[in-house]
């Protein structure tokens, strides 16, 4: 679940508890200094705010997926709690036809917190199906619009059943005893929310998320299914959603549609967005920032009030600070950070991990270099009789290729001779109209990437996929993660060797982003190997390298495949890495194979000079 | 059979509607990627200045244009002031952008002119029906549904046989190829939030009309529908979003006359649900556009 203990459980539990200390500690002092029922009543609903906050950073943080649906399921829980938790008496006055016999129905506050909870999550669970289905990725455009009509829904139907919800004019305003009076459980559920969030942001779950909103198809192609993982930090998120939005209901003693509705959306989205969505530490900066920005906007447009001079009394200024301008300072704060700083304040900083790397990590050693695998299980890989057409084109015919462990194929062909495509069919990208392949005796025609990647084809990119905001090591971990699950019947290797093999210890720490061609070559490598394959597919590892930086890639590849007891397949156009580094080659030339041997043979095949070097020659 | 076909002709022109808002967020989307949750505020905007307009003695023959005008004039506005900035940007960023200038158009109204309902009196011919072998038929349904394909032959005419529509169409399907091929970014950029506030304002003018009112969240419902509208007939295909208004009109209409009175409320509920299932089984809409992978 967690690669290493201290880095991701104690000290994010550590930072958990600080950034708790200090959001309730200022608060507090807030409380202190103005002294009065509205400031206690504000700090209350800041905490309560942070809860939902948190919770929402869980879906939208770790996925990247724009959610406006979190405060529907807010709303769901928030009348299931009611409804379950007033008292039967109450419930005559405000809904005494409740369908499903539920006014004679009363059970403890705690109690309805879980039915609260329960009912979200079936319902989290069916839009996680519907958004699964829509294609959800980072960004994605249709997924934020099922999310916008989860809101809309659950407003409409809150308005247009009164039976249940009390309507939108009388509400479910109800006593169940009292309202919430201590602040105890709001402390308690915010101290967890902040732990569950920290947690499964280091956790395996949370970590392949992060790579699938870092990069969809390198993520797919490293065996990570995102739409798992992307339905994993829904409920996780409905769930504390649901916990935050039944504590503000019972705090307020009662429910509107409209407190659960646009207004509160863009509130908890903008404390979110101004904090910095990749980070829960950002989300609780976004909260206390946001909190205080609008408490300041309130009180200048309250009569008499002023800073610096600045206040409601004086015209002209009368005329810009007055009563709600909390809601305008929302709006332009929201479109203020889109326009001059799109990931907020702090990015994806996270303060426990800062901690970490200051006071946890220590001195760490080089590992020693990785003697290569002696016993290596034999298999094969065996592509036959592949054709693919895209209309009336025939990019494939009947091509094939085999490889057994240990080996290193090469294929080349010049432009438009059908090699990505065949990369393409048997990486799953591309479905082939006819043809078969397989690892040993297992078919893998008609899967998915990322069960590919399972099964052990394991690729790399031509144009790089990295996770760029991830660190170097966090990349490698990722496939480790994944091939400590599904690839456990081979040797999976230590992620630091591997790193170390790649030649990027000294840049372990830095994002990938941040690293240099040559570098972020070397990582991609490290990461295909950190899958244990059976084939490493490498689609033009050389691409944008100098002839000398080619000669190493040489030695690496062959290496690096000999540690992990990989075959690798190589597509190249560059006739020297190819021959170079192949045990094997096949050519290819419009849609076939037209020659298949060693380097020396092939070069020598009369049809392969007229075909390929014929062509070149034109160039 | 004769309340079908009423229903149908309510649909349709409920549907025009829909249409014309939904072609103006998908042709926004296709040059930018932009889904611009902000395009009810060519409502809420011209809806202010309608009731402005009135209470100085203009009438709806002179308010029409203005309307139309305004819709546009707050189009360019906002694409000057907010959406120019973060042309490039992430989906995320952009969504969230147009997300705010909605939040702040509508707290703006509501903070320095008034949280309460500003009545538009409706014009005189709007409750009026005529017969036609049997059926009763509003002439506002007529008007609405002659006008918008008056408006949308326009728009085909004009996307298909002009410069500008050439320049459109390419930026749409490679805004950096078309811009290689000496295609000016800002002139078709600017020229499709023109265009997209022109169809707004078309809608604008029947949206108030219908309403007789403005309030400061009256782009809501309007942006929700033609979002939903682009999104049923597949983003990034105009042809879809013109399909996916219609379909959304004919059905709000049609399941609201089928639904037992109890129920009747839930309607836009239960439209919500047949979107959710489209989607499950057409992911990509009605006319969904092939999105390729690059690898």
């Amino acid at each position: 679940m967690f690669p290493n203990t201290k880095r991701d459980i104690v000290f994010p539990i550590i930072g958990s508890a600080v950034l708790f200390v200090i959001l309730l500690g200022g608060g507090l002092i807030y409380q202190t200094i103005i002294g009065n029922g509205s400031a206690e009543r504000l700090i209350t609903t800041m905490l309560i705010n942070a809860i939902i906050v948190i919770g929402i950073q869980i879906y939208i943080g770790n996925t990247g997926i724009l959610s406006f649906g979190h405060i529907g399921f807010g709303a769901i829980a928030g009348y299931a709690f009611a409804v379950y938790a007033i008292s039967p008496d109450e419930k005559l006055k405000r809904i005494p036809n409740a369908p499903f016999g539920l006014t004679e129905t009363q059970v403890s506050p705690i109690f309805a917190i879980m039915i609260a909870v329960g009912v979200a999550l079936i319902f989290a669970f069916i839009v996680g199906i519907g958004l699964a289905r829509s294609g959800a990725q980072s960004g994605a455009v249709a997924a934020t619009v099922i999310t916008l009509a989860v809101l809309f829904v659950t407003h409409e139907v809150a308005k247009s059943w009164p039976e249940l919800t009390g309507g939108n004019r009388g509400g479910v305003s109800f006593a169940i005893g009292a309202s919430l009076g201590s602040r105890w459980p709001i402390l308690l559920v915010l101290f967890a929310a902040l732990v569950v969030a920290r947690l499964y942001g280091q956790s395996r779950s949370g970590r392949l998320a992060i790579a699938a909103r870092e990069d969809n198809l390198a993520a797919r192609a490293m065996g990570v299914n995102p739409l798992v993982q992307q339905m994993v930090a829904l409920l996780i998120s409905v769930t504390v959603v649901a916990v935050g939005s039944s504590l503000r209901v019972w705090q307020i003693g009662s429910i509107l549609p409209d407190r659960f509705f646009f207004d509160y959306t863009m509130l908890t989205l903008v404390m979110l967005i101004v904090g910095g969505r990749n980070s829960v530490t950002g989300a609780v900066l976004g909260v206390a920032v946001m909190t205080s920005a609008r408490e300041l906007a309130r009180r200048l447009g309250q009569n008499g009030f002023e800073v610096f001079g600045i206040g409601l009394d004086e015209p002209p200024l009368d005329w810009i600070f007055r009563e709600n301008l909390n809601s305008v300072v929302l709006g332009v704060a929201m479109v203020g950070f889109m326009i001059w700083r799109p990931t907020g304040i702090l990015e994806d900083w996270e303060f426990d991990q800062w901690l970490y790397r200051k006071f946890g990590r220590g001195d760490e050693a080089e590992p020693e270099r990785m003697d290569e695998l002696e016993d290596i299980p034999d298999v094969r890989f065996t592509a036959s009789d592949i054709s693919v057409s895209f209309g009336g084109f025939q990019a494939l015919s009947d091509a094939g290729i085999t490889a057994a462990s240990g080996e290193v194929v090469g294929i080349i062909g010049p432009n438009g001779a059908g090699k990505t495509t065949f990369v393409n069919v048997i990486t799953g990208m591309v479905e082939a109209t006819d043809g078969h392949f397989s690892i040993g005796d297992r078919p893998l025609e008609g899967k998915a990437s990322f069960e590919l990647a399972r099964s052990g084809l394991v690729r790399t990119f031509q144009n790089l996929r990295l996770f760029g905001a991830l660190t170097v090591r966090e990349n490698v971990e990722t496939a480790s993660l994944v091939a400590r699950e599904h690839r456990s019947d081979r040797t999976v290797r230590d992620v630091d060797s591997l790193i170390s093999e790649a030649g990027l210890w000294e840049h372990r720490h830095r994002r990938a982003r941040e690293l240099d061609y040559g570098n972020s070559r070397r990582l991609e490598l490290a990461r295909a190997a950190a899958m244990a394959p059976s084939f490493m597919l490498l689609d033009e590892p050389t691409s944008g390298m100098s002839d000398t930086e080619s000669v190493t890639m040489i030695e690496q590849v062959r290496h690096m495949a000999a540690t992990v007891g990989a075959g690798v397949i190589v597509i190249d156009h560059d006739l020297g890495f190819i021959t170079g580094i192949s045990d094997r080659i096949y050519v290819f030339d419009q849609g076939r194979v037209i020659a298949e041997g060693t380097p020396g043979e092939v070069q020598a095949n009369k049809a392969v000079q007229a075909a390929y070097l014929g062509s070149l020659a034109e160039d | 059979m004769s309340e079908l076909l009423q229903n149908l002709i309510d649909g349709l022109g409920r549907g025009s509607i829909y249409a014309l808002l939904a072609l103006g967020v998908a042709v926004v989307f296709g040059i930018m990627h932009l889904l611009n949750f902000a395009h009810g505020e060519l409502i809420t905007i011209p809806g202010y200045v309608t009731f402005w307009a009135f209470n100085n003695g203009w009438n709806w023959w002179s308010v029409i244009p203005l309307i139309v005008v305004v819709s546009i004039l707050s189009s360019l506005l906002i694409e000057r002031i907010a959406f120019s900035r973060v042309r490039g940007s992430k989906d995320f960023t952009m969504l969230l952008t147009s997300f705010g200038v909605h939040f702040i158009v509508s707290a703006g109204f509501l903070l320095y002119v008034s949280a309460s309902v500003k009545p538009i009196p409706r014009p005189d011919w709007f409750a009026k029906t005529v017969a036609v072998g049997g059926l009763r038929i509003e002439i506002f349904d007529l008007v609405v549904i002659a006008v918008t394909i008056v408006v949308l032959a326009g728009t085909t005419w004009l996307l298909q046989r002009t410069m500008f529509g050439l320049a459109l169409r390419a930026a749409a399907d490679d805004f950096d190829t078309a811009r290689l091929m000496g295609v000016n970014s800002n002139s078709v950029i600017r020229g499709a939030f023109a265009l997209s506030g022109f169809l707004a304002g078309i809608a604008a003018v029947f949206w108030i009309m219908r309403e007789g009112q403005v309030t400061p969240t009256a782009g809501i419902n309007p942006m929700l529908q033609g979002v939903l509208a682009a999104l049923i007939g597949g983003l990034g295909s105009l042809r879809g979003a013109v399909l996916g208004g219609f379909v959304l009109g004919l059905a709000e209409v049609l399941l609201r006359s089928w639904l037992p009175l109890g129920i009747q409320n839930l309607t836009t509920g239960f439209v919500f649900v047949m979107i959710a299932l489209l989607f499950i089984f057409r992911p990509g809409g009605l006319l969904s556009v092939p999105q390729v992978e690059r690898v």
